[in-house]
């Protein structure tokens, strides 16, 4: 096997692939799996119909090794760059079935008529494959979850929901299960020199390390280079604007930053912990973030897509800054040379602007527990609940004592330049009762607080509609509690 | 042989990967990629063209230009307003003025980046208003009068005057726009296109070639998704793909990217409605006048057609005494829209359902009694505004089965309570009728072909004009055919449509596809069986039979049988056998004309339509007061198929018509920048349906036991219709938001409504409230 930093290796459905840039000028190291697929013969089988992560067409499974389990995800293939395959299995709609008999998704969709022009098909199959992996007799609202990352124009999704709930009834069971432990041992052999991949074409560099330490030694090395983590947003530079992307330091399987601890005072979350598994550990311990996460992007996009992105891409619509706002969230930045904390406030500095020095990295998120009574909510107005950016976003927490207002953040989305707080609105309301007339009338001071752009989403004055409107739900969502 | 549970033909293919469509198809190493370069600017003047720089780029085949189309410059079907390639002046942001044909998509990019393009900007019209104050008439207006409405209005006890916008709908198809173009010898050019019309695009790449059209094949295997947005536009995808393959003599594939497709193509017409009806205390409409304007964008494409749709629909599923329609529509600086599912017969509809919401607000009834109260009568007040009667009327059968079936008055009763009880989240009901009219409104294009083949195997091979977008037309063709030749499905196989094999056909379109198609198969396949009835007789004769003459022969079960002697059969592959030995033809074409259809258009009246599909939906919606967002609770959908050809494809129909059509009403809103530029080019600012935007509870049943006489095994359209059931779901948020005001004030309301139009409304209300 070649031992070679500039050769990536991988399963292809049963096929060992190893790829060595040099030897293939047609492929790029940000050859994304969608279009590497659909280069090959017999691999058409996988759509595009967006390039951007928003429709599902390209919908993939890669399953990883992870304690001596396989783990199967479905991701957009659209928005993965070849590199991010290596020492994993991917497996295509073309692999499902075996021989003649079709897996049992697959049977499900045509039992239950789930395909019309079948274009959105494959990705819908692979989708409904990750599902029943990963799910015994989903309920209703799993299922959506699992499909809301695909967009199909022709069925109204009735037969589609009805195909999965009829199929995922086996416990996972399947060839793929069968074949587990000869999988294992092939991805086994595949990880064997887990060094860090260097790639060098004529026109791209493309650094892909295994531990921080790495990490943060091509972070100083090329500060110019782009981080990505789980490329939702890097991949549309070049997917969408067509831009070479000339440097990257892919930090997607960095295990160090995957970490999720609980601490006895705060909750440490590593930056490259992707949105579904943060959905997952929110459930319980912090529920603001888990209502947020559950509309955040698709199962697709969260299987990819990072905390430390969603902060680092620094955007004015991200969904999950006002919220670590309103946690008072800190982040740890760490450099080769040293580590250091910052609010998360002071990091975002202005319009995708950060505070970021070049040579340090954002390693991990640190949330204070909350106090019982501090009342902490998050909400996301869009044009579509699900899949969507948001149009306004907010995080608020309120601590009262006896009544009146002791400390209040009222953190925005969508409605300046960069995520931020209502600090005028905030200082009205800081010592008064926290009831109905104070409300109504900080209301008006919020809805004066703010001028938003109109664009694609929304007109200007229904952001400022939206964002007063939301403090009177803050208000009527705090009734009953005991503050 | 049992043909009304087929599975769709495709299905196994759809769910292994291995169906094909143009983009999957390499048909040569030497393949090229072909790119459009289009104008940035709505409106202006091509000062200079230079892509000397682009040309010199390793990989680039070709760049042409306008003056390099052999044939004529022209796309536009009737009216020729529209052409391949911008020669001078440039009329709307997405209009294509150069192809680039190069070896990979990276390199054409790379070309296209080097291409310099001076265009001197003019005065755009970038909204339909503006178009209207300018009078940019892009044909004459046309009228539909029945009655005298100015009259009656003026003796109705109440009037009201009104205005609704209903916007633009992007088809969302997910291929987006492919062709392949494959040069042949000499002149010839075969075209595997992504169309609605294969005719037709072999019509406009022969023309642009400037080649007789025998040279020019074009085929169609399927299409992801077309929706009406591959009828007229797949065209132009093709005509590029040919033009760049007959300069460079290699395949050329061109698949649009989908922002590039989203901004080069037309969409569902905006249109922006005027009228004025007049009713008394119970709600009976006694006039109607209704102006329908509508954006045609930059060049005619199918508007007429479509606004002529509209005006049929203006009326719905009401009778009005004395009604007055006019449709006119508008030149913009915006791509040419086209077809879009409905046809116009939505943007129609929309302006009186609205006004009936109204009326019943202002009398404080229910809605659905005002729906009701209207209806088409069965044997009088059935008189359409343009003189055909409506006959087999089932709206009252279905009003009365869905109000039981959905417990509509005690859903109201609910939900009236539950708007007492709760101050920030309001619900709201609707019940909607429609009535579509089927048929092309363009008469002779009511006709369709087939060409059945008989092997000597005893299998068979389907051909027909008609196109497979995901329909499941080909399902239901092998259904007929299999049917109608009495052998199993599986003996038999429908080809791709291909323009060699059945000349002259219409598009799949107006929801007639296997109205038109399946009567052209079965057309074939009588012929086929004349011929070999004697030839049965013989070998029955030679089994045993005494008299062959007395009784009917029986093709079934894949046997030939007469029904007095069943118990002596021959088998369908040995009848094949011997009729093959017997020198008897074995390939018949089919034939089919709608009978019966025509329109005056100077008079407005005639018989545009061979029959009209109903269908009625119920739908309850929670909206949230403070946001604007709302959540779809629950429908129930009765729709009238007559006998169902295939039952799983007709709700799947009708499912997905009405889910495509709840995004219309609600989230899919495009926005363009006062430029003309479009803000809504991908799905990251188009918002159509996911999964969790269909209904909490979704009941769909079919009227059964209501066959329609006269038709493919008297089987009804359902392609269109199923769209406009959304309208239950537009104004049950009206109905919601209406609850805010207790119902006292008629909501600010255009179509989409988005949660931005939603919370407009609702504090336009409490203003109008607290004032």
């Amino acid at each position: 096997m070649n031992a070679s930093k500039q050769v990536i290796r991988f399963l292809l459905n049963e096929r060992l692939v190893e790829l060595d840039f040099r030897d293939h000028p047609e492929l790029k190291p940000t050859t994304t799996v969608l279009n590497y697929l659909r280069s090959l013969p017999f691999h058409k089988g996988v759509k595009e119909g967006c390039a951007e992560g928003d429709c599902g067409a390209c919908t993939v499974v890669i399953a990883e090794n992870q304690n001596r389990k396989l783990v199967y995800k479905t991701v957009d293939s659209c928005l993965v760059f070849l590199p991010m395959l290596h020492g994993k299995q991917l497996i295509t709609v073309e692999h499902l079935a075996n021989g003649n008999e079709l897996h049992p998704v697959q049977q499900a969709m045509v039992d239950q008529n789930g395909s019309q022009c079948g274009y959105c098909t494959p990705g819908i199959v692979m989708s409904l494959f990750g599902l029943y992996k990963n799910q015994h007799q989903p309920s209703s609202e799993v299922i959506k979850d699992a499909l809301t990352g695909n967009l199909c124009r022709c069925t109204g999704y009735r037969p589609i929901a009805d195909a999965a709930s009829g199929a995922c009834v086996f416990h996972g069971v399947d060839k793929f299960s069968t074949a587990e432990t000869e999988t294992l041992k092939s991805l086994d052999s595949l990880n064997i020199h887990k060094t860090h991949i260097e790639i060098h074409t004529s026109t791209q560099h493309y650094y892909k390390p295994f531990t921080l330490t790495d990490a943060l030694e091509f972070r100083r090395k090329h500060p110019d280079a782009l981080i990505t983590g789980g490329s939702t947003d890097v991949a549309l530079r070049q997917t969408k604007k067509k831009e070479l992307l000339e440097k990257i330091i892919d930090i997607s399987d960095v295990d160090d930053l995957k970490t999720m601890e609980e601490h006895k005072d705060t909750f440490r979350i590593g930056a490259g912990v992707n949105m579904e598994r943060l959905l997952h550990f929110s459930a319980s311990r912090l529920p603001a973030l888990y209502k947020m996460l559950k509309i955040f992007g698709s199962l697709q996009i969260r299987n990819l897509a990072t905390i430390g992105g969603n902060i680092g891409s620094a955007s004015p619509i991200g969904d999950t800054l006002p919220l670590l706002m309103a946690y008072k969230a800190n982040l740890k930045l760490q450099s080769i040379t040293g580590v250091r904390f910052c609010r998360i406030e002071d990091f975002i500095t202005g319009y995708r602007t950060t505070d970021l020095k070049t040579d340090e990295m954002i390693t991990e998120i640190v949330i204070s527990k909350p106090p019982a009574n501090r009342i902490i909510r998050s909400y996301k107005v869009s044009r579509r609940k699900d899949l969507d950016i948001s149009t306004v976003s907010a995080g608020f927490s309120l601590l009262t004592v006896n009544g009146n207002v002791d400390d209040i953040v009222l953190a925005f989305g969508g409605m300046a330049a960069q995520p931020a707080r209502a600090t005028k609105t905030e200082l009205f309301l800081k010592g008064k009762p926290w009831a109905e007339d104070t409300v109504f009338e900080a209301m008006e001071k919020l809805y004066h607080e703010f001028t938003p752009l109109s664009d694609a989403r929304a007109h200007a004055d229904y952001r400022c509609l939206v964002a007063r409107n939301l403090l009177l739900k803050f208000f009527e969502d705090s009734k009953g509690l005991s503050l | 042989m049992k043909t009304e549970n087929l599975k769709h033909d495709s299905a196994i293919k759809h769910v292994t990967g291995q169906s094909v469509y143009v983009n999957d198809m390499d048909v040569s190493p030497l393949q090229l990629t072909g790119r459009v370069v289009y104008s940035p600017v709505a409106h202006g003047l091509i000062k200079s063209i230079d892509f000397s720089e682009a040309l010199k780029v390793k990989g680039v085949a070709a760049i042409i230009s306008a003056g390099d189309i052999p044939g004529a410059n022209q796309m536009g079907l009737v009216i020729h307003d529209e052409p391949c390639l911008a020669e001078k002046e440039v009329v709307f942001i997405g209009q294509a003025i150069l192809l680039i044909a190069a070896e990979t998509e990276e390199i054409a990019i790379k070309a296209e980046r080097l291409i310099r393009i001076e265009i001197e900007e003019l005065d755009a019209i970038l909204s339909l208003r503006e178009a209207i104050q300018k009078e940019q008439l892009i044909a004459p207006p046309r009228y539909i009068v029945n009655g005298n409405a100015d009259e009656a209005l003026k003796k109705s006890p109440f009037t009201f005057e009104g205005e609704l916008e209903t916007g633009a709908q992007e088809h969302w198809y997910l291929e987006t726009q492919s062709a392949l173009a494959v040069p042949g010898e000499g002149n010839e050019m075969l075209v595997y296109a992504s169309s609605q019309n294969p005719a037709e695009t072999q019509a406009i790449v022969a023309e642009i070639l400037g080649l007789a059209k025998n040279e020019v094949d074009v085929e169609v295997r399927r299409m992801g998704g077309a929706f009406g947005g591959k009828e007229t536009q797949a065209n132009h995808v093709a005509a590029w793909a040919a033009l760049l393959a007959n300069t460079t003599k290699r395949p050329v594939k061109i698949h649009l990217f989908r922002d590039d497709d989203q901004k080069i193509t037309g969409k569902r017409h905006r249109f922006l409605s005027k009228y004025s009806i007049g009713f008394d205390e119970n709600g009976k409409i006694l006039a109607y006048k209704v102006e329908l304007n509508s954006d045609a964008g930059s060049s005619t494409d199918l508007s007429r057609a479509i606004l002529e749709r509209a005006m049929f629909h203006a009326e719905n599923a009401y009778y009005i005494p004395d009604i007055s329609i006019t449709g006119k529509v508008f030149r913009t600086n915006f791509p040419s829209n086209t077809a879009f599912r409905g046809f116009g017969g939505p943007q129609g509809m929309a302006v009186i359902e609205n006004a009936i919401d109204r009326i019943a607000r202002f009398l404080k009834m229910d809605a659905t009694e005002v729906r009701k109260l209207n209806f088409y009568g069965i044997g009088e007040s059935n008189q359409t505004p343009y003189g055909k009667l409506v006959e087999n009327n089932r709206l009252h059968v279905m009003s009365d089965r869905l109000i039981e079936s959905s417990g509509f008055y005690a859903l109201r009763k609910e939900i009236n309570s539950f708007n007492q009880e709760n101050k920030y989240q309001k619900r709201g009901l609707a019940l909607t009728p429609i009535k579509f009219g089927i048929s092309f409104t363009t008469a002779f294009l009511n006709q369709a072909g087939a060409l059945v083949n008989i092997y000597q195997d005893g299998t068979v091979q389907v051909n027909h004009g008609g196109t497979e977008m995901g329909q499941g037309l080909y399902t239901k063709i092998l259904g007929v055919a299999a049917s109608e030749l009495g052998v199993s499905p599986e003996f038999v196989k429908v080809t791709a449509t291909n323009t060699s094999k059945i000349p002259n056909t219409s598009a799949t379109a107006a929801s007639s596809g296997s109205d038109l198609n399946g009567m052209a198969v079965k057309n074939a396949i009588d012929t086929l069986k004349e011929r070999l009835v004697p030839v049965a007789k013989a070998e029955l004769a030679k089994a045993g039979v005494t008299d062959v003459h007395h009784g009917n022969i029986c093709f079934k079960d894949n046997r030939i049988y007469i029904d007095s002697y069943s118990d002596v059969s021959i088998a369908f592959g040995d009848l094949i056998q011997s009729a093959y030995l017997n020198q008897v033809s074995l390939s018949s074409t089919g034939f089919y004309k709608t009978p019966g259809i025509y329109f005056d258009r100077e008079t407005g009246k005639g018989n545009p339509f061979y029959y009209y599909a109903y269908g009625m939906a119920v739908s309850e919606v929670q909206v949230d007061v403070l946001t604007g967002e709302y959540k779809l609770l629950r429908t129930d959908i009765l729709h009238d198929v007559g006998d169902s050809l295939n039952e799983d494809i007709d709700i799947g129909q009708i499912e997905g018509g009405f889910i495509q059509g709840v995004g219309w009403v609600t989230t899919e809103e495009i926005r363009w920048d006062i430029k003309g530029r479009l803000l809504t080019h991908s799905p990251d600012t188009y918002k159509i349906p996911t999964i969790n935007e269909i209904p909490l509870v979704f009941n769909v049943d079919l009227l059964r036991d209501y066959p329609n006489e006269g038709t493919i095994r008297k089987s009804k359209a359902v392609g269109e219709p199923p769209f406009m059931l959304a309208f239950s779901v537009w104004l049950a948020i009206k109905d919601a938001i209406s609850a805010v005001g207790h119902h006292e004030f008629e909501p600010d309301f255009s179509l989409p409504a988005t949660a931005e139009v939603v919370l407009m409304s609702i504090e336009k209300m409490k203003m109008e409230k607290v004032g």
